[in-house]
């Protein structure tokens, strides 16, 4: 399984969008990386959330790859899971940081 | 990138507390490394399993591009720890504080992969032309 942890401001993804991204994002972790995705979900509270200092509407999309990837495929695969991510939640890509690490040694 | 997680014990940080620790954090984060605001978030969670609190009050974790000196690093965590400290009235020793570092070609925000550190007001230039383009 390929770990990813979605990070999101509590109200913003009702839980029907939850769960298509957290499909969307599976299947793309299967397409990626042949292995489907076990996501943690993880909700900031109200008012606990800030970018810039000021109250955030921003998503953290962070997903381990379980092969070291070289960067162009890298940033391909960033796009990828960044726009699957727009797409659903109609978020302007300001809005989302995808995050794709190698495995840890 | 940077995230800035930062998990409490129940009621340890306040709703009132939390923007000061955050203007605090951005404020830090800009004045040690040279980074736009912009790229700055903090979170805030009570209770979380991450990152662990192994018995205090509140555990700041930075996750920030690679590429920092420790000298750096150590001011950031200095500095951080104090305005937990000064905001939410916990004593210094019940703050614990970590960061990891996350090579910036792994990071992608704003639809492009992150600047390395030091090449940030080039990535916002074409950022924002291509903001204005679209």
């Amino acid at each position: 399984m390929i770990s990813c942890t979605c990070i999101v401001q509590a109200g913003q993804v009702s839980a029907e969008m939850e769960a298509t991204l957290r499909t969307n994002l599976s299947a793309f972790a299967e397409r990626a990386f042949g292995e489907p995705a076990q996501i943690n979900w993880r909700a900031i509270p109200e008012r606990s959330g800030f970018t810039a200092a000021k109250p955030s509407t921003s998503s953290i999309i962070s997903m381990t790859a379980n092969k070291p990837i070289a960067q162009p495929e890298r940033a391909d695969l960033l796009k990828e899971m960044c726009a699957l991510w727009v797409r659903e939640t109609h978020r302007s890509l300001d809005e989302v940081v995808g995050v794709i690490s190698d495995p840890q040694t | 990138m940077p995230l800035y997680l930062c998990n409490a014990a129940k009621g340890a940080i306040s709703d009132a507390a939390k923007p000061k620790i955050a203007a605090d954090i951005t404020r830090i984060h800009c004045a040690v490394t040279g980074a736009p605001a912009q790229f700055v978030h903090a979170f805030f969670v009570e209770e979380d399993a991450a990152p662990p609190l192994d018995g205090k009050s509140a555990v700041l974790f930075g996750s920030i591009r690679g590429g920092r000196s420790d000298a750096q690093k150590d001011q950031i965590i200095s500095e951080m720890r104090k305005s937990i400290q000064t905001h939410a009235g916990l004593d210094l020793e019940d703050i614990g504080m970590l960061t990891t570092d996350v090579p910036a070609s792994w990071a992608f925000e704003g639809g492009e992969v992150m600047p390395e550190p030091g090449e940030e007001a080039e990535w916002l230039a074409r950022h924002q032309r291509a903001t204005a383009a679209e």
